[in-house]
């Protein structure tokens, strides 16, 4: 009956990259921004079930665009935005999680602007969200990844309901020296598999290596993982997962316990999924054993930093009983 | 009974149930919400198979998804011969979900709910046949005589039915179902600090809040009203106790210099706020001088590279 849509996205889309051509240029603008200085911008976010979304105008339209490190591209909604060109089918096929994404469509984009951050040169893919619009009821433009994102450090905050976005130079150094006013108490250094954020872990004693994605809505963990790692993972019900092919299917969700990263970095039980990631697994050329998405994020305010190939973290305020 | 069974039951609890509410009949049990509490209620009339099962109850605990349903964790107290109370801080129950809860007794006995609860999901297995047992739901936003929050609806005396809905529930259009009053309907919801659009269904046709000036335009060229719920937020500095005044500046007063005085109470001095779900910056003035929160870590630096202390309210 009502509200009871317990559907979850996991939307990891792998794109390949492509030439890029030049057409007028429709910026995109964070309409809710806060200026820090030049080169830091701080966007607040709403989390709609666990997807971290941003309110973007883009092409004369003000909408929801998901915060996807999962995706490769900016991605806009067929149902919004048609594209420039014709459709081409020549290996042009994304392959995503669950499902090929097929009818893929391009769409140029000259400029992004974030007030006064602009980038050249991007490219989108347009693809058909509306599978999203309809399980999570909210009108969606599009998702922003990893295209847009590596030029940037990009903290996560889920306490304070914001991503800030500081522009850094080649080496990955930050423009200015005032953005974050909060201590890093830790890091960690990461590995980039394409656009995957890979981190190694360890689940109980076993070592593990984990994508990390800010749009999947749940953990996942490959079923096909040791015992020894698998007994830490205690089911509790059925879910029905949909990808961003709009494909659905059936998996066991339940929490994993004894996550940690280092001796320091270590998290309480996630709410996982128990699923096959052959598939993804065949589309990045490497092994995987999970993804971290939400719950990550949720425990752990997070600043990625793609050009040094770290993770960096902020402590979490002790919050009064 | 076999516990052992129930609980390899309750494992396989499958998300697709069905969920039939006669509101004038049943009603929400097994919780209220107080504020920012909830208070889970075990109330041993409301469960025959305990009440008539002849073993004492030395203790009660709440068992659900919130807490893996561990059958030990959750105790609760006695506050009389038939009546157990656990209290707990409603913001351990901030995600989107609804939570299944049932009552054990003794660490053993699940406490199965008659079916004049309002709020019962039918337990299924995991190719959806009906178990014979009941879970109890805990809506995140949801009706409560306790809520913070109470739309009401003049008029519409005939109605058959009136249904409130709202960003709050993304516009579903049957679950907060309005009681008729003497000069109207009304509902209570407990609701989180957010600004909120709403609209109520009279009989399938949907109108905006006639009561509420406040209103934006929506996609149907009509009127969606919009609800700003707040919550209070208690600012305190329990420093420079000997200080003349202490203001509290913040960008929610426009960064006064005189008028939030601060008072001093055991020792710290307080000011306490309604605010609006969001990020706000602040800063006390100490005879003069600003100065950040020193119990609070979270600061961020303005655009001109002041830093100031932030509160998050949500």
């Amino acid at each position: 009956m009502h509200q009871l849509i317990k559907i979850i996205i996991a939307i990891l889309i792998t794109v390949n990259l492509f030439a890029t051509e030049i057409e007028p240029p429709p910026p995109i603008v964070f309409t809710k921004a806060e200026i820090v200085n030049t080169s830091t911008t701080r966007i607040p976010f709403k989390i709609i079930d666990h997807l971290i979304v941003v309110e973007v105008a883009i092409l004369d339209k003000e909408g929801n665009f998901i915060i996807d490190t999962g995706s490769e591209t900016l991605i806009l909604n067929s149902v919004h935005f048609k594209a420039t060109r014709a459709h081409r089918q020549d290996g042009r096929t994304k392959s995503g999680v669950y499902n090929d994404i097929e009818n893929v469509k391009e769409k140029y984009l000259d400029v992004l602007s974030i007030k006064d951050l602009s980038l050249e040169k991007l490219n989108a893919d347009v693809i058909d969200l509306s599978h999203i619009e309809k399980i999570k009821k909210i009108e969606l433009l599009g998702i922003i990844g990893y295209s847009i994102l590596k030029d940037f450090e990009i903290f996560i905050d889920m306490h304070l309901n914001q991503i800030t976005l500081t522009k850094t130079d080649k080496y990955g150094e930050r423009l200015s020296k005032k953005v974050y006013a909060e201590t890093i108490h830790d890091s960690i250094d990461i590995k980039l598999k394409k656009h995957t954020i890979i981190v190694d872990a360890l689940v109980g004693n076993k070592k593990v290596k984990f994508g990390l994605d800010t749009a999947a809505e749940y953990n996942q963990l490959n079923e096909d993982l040791d015992s020894e790692i698998l007994a830490y993972f205690y089911p509790s019900k059925k879910l029905k997962l949909t990808g961003a092919s709009g494909q659905k299917m059936k998996v066991l969700a339940g929490k994993l316990y004894r996550v940690k990263l280092n001796d320091s970095i270590y998290f309480g039980p996630m709410k996982t999924v128990l699923t096959n990631l052959r598939k993804m697994n065949s589309a990045f050329s490497t092994k995987l054993d999970g993804i971290l998405g939400f719950e990550f994020f949720a425990q752990k305010r997070t600043i990625i930093n793609y050009k040094k190939r770290k993770l960096y973290f902020i402590k979490s305020p002790i919050i009064e009983p | 009974m076999k516990i052992k069974r129930y609980h390899i039951f309750l494992l396989f609890i499958s998300f697709v149930f069905s969920f039939n509410s006669y509101a004038q009949l049943k009603s929400i049990k097994g919780y209220k919400i107080i504020g920012e509490d909830v208070i889970f209620v075990f109330n041993i009339n409301d469960y025959p198979n305990i009440k008539y099962n002849g073993d004492p109850v030395d203790n009660v605990f709440v068992s659900g998804e919130f807490n893996n349903w561990a059958k030990d964790q959750w105790p609760m107290s006695k506050a009389n011969d038939s009546t157990y109370l656990l209290t707990k801080d409603l913001s351990l129950f901030t995600s989107d979900f609804d939570w299944e809860f049932k009552f054990i007794i003794n660490s053993e006995h699940w406490a199965e709910p008659s079916s004049d609860f309002e709020n019962i999901a039918d337990a299924k297995t995991e190719d959806g046949h009906r178990l014979m047992v009941y879970n109890l739901k805990l809506y995140s936003a949801f009706i409560t005589d306790y809520g913070n929050i109470s739309f009401k609806l003049k008029g519409h005396k005939n109605a058959k039915k009136v249904i409130l809905s709202g960003t709050f529930n993304r516009w579903d259009e049957s679950g907060f179902k309005m009681k008729q009053t003497e000069d109207g309907w009304k509902v209570t919801l407990q609701l989180r600090p957010d600004i909120y659009q709403y609209r109520f269904i009279v009989d399938g046709n949907w109108i905006e809040d006639p009561q509420n000036p406040s209103k934006v335009e929506n996609e149907y060229q009509g009127f969606n009203s919009v609800i700003d719920v707040q919550k209070n937020v208690k600012f305190q500095l329990c420093e420079f106790e000997d200080a003349q005044t202490v203001i509290l500046s913040a960008d929610f007063n426009n960064w006064t210099e005189q008028d939030f005085k601060m008072t001093k109470v055991d020792g710290c001095w307080v000011y306490n706020q309604k605010l609006s779900g969001g990020k706000y910056h602040y800063k006390f003035i100490v005879d003069g001088n600003w100065i950040t929160d020193p119990e609070n870590t979270v600061k961020e630096y303005d655009n001109e590279g002041h830093i100031n202390s932030v509160c998050m309210v949500k």
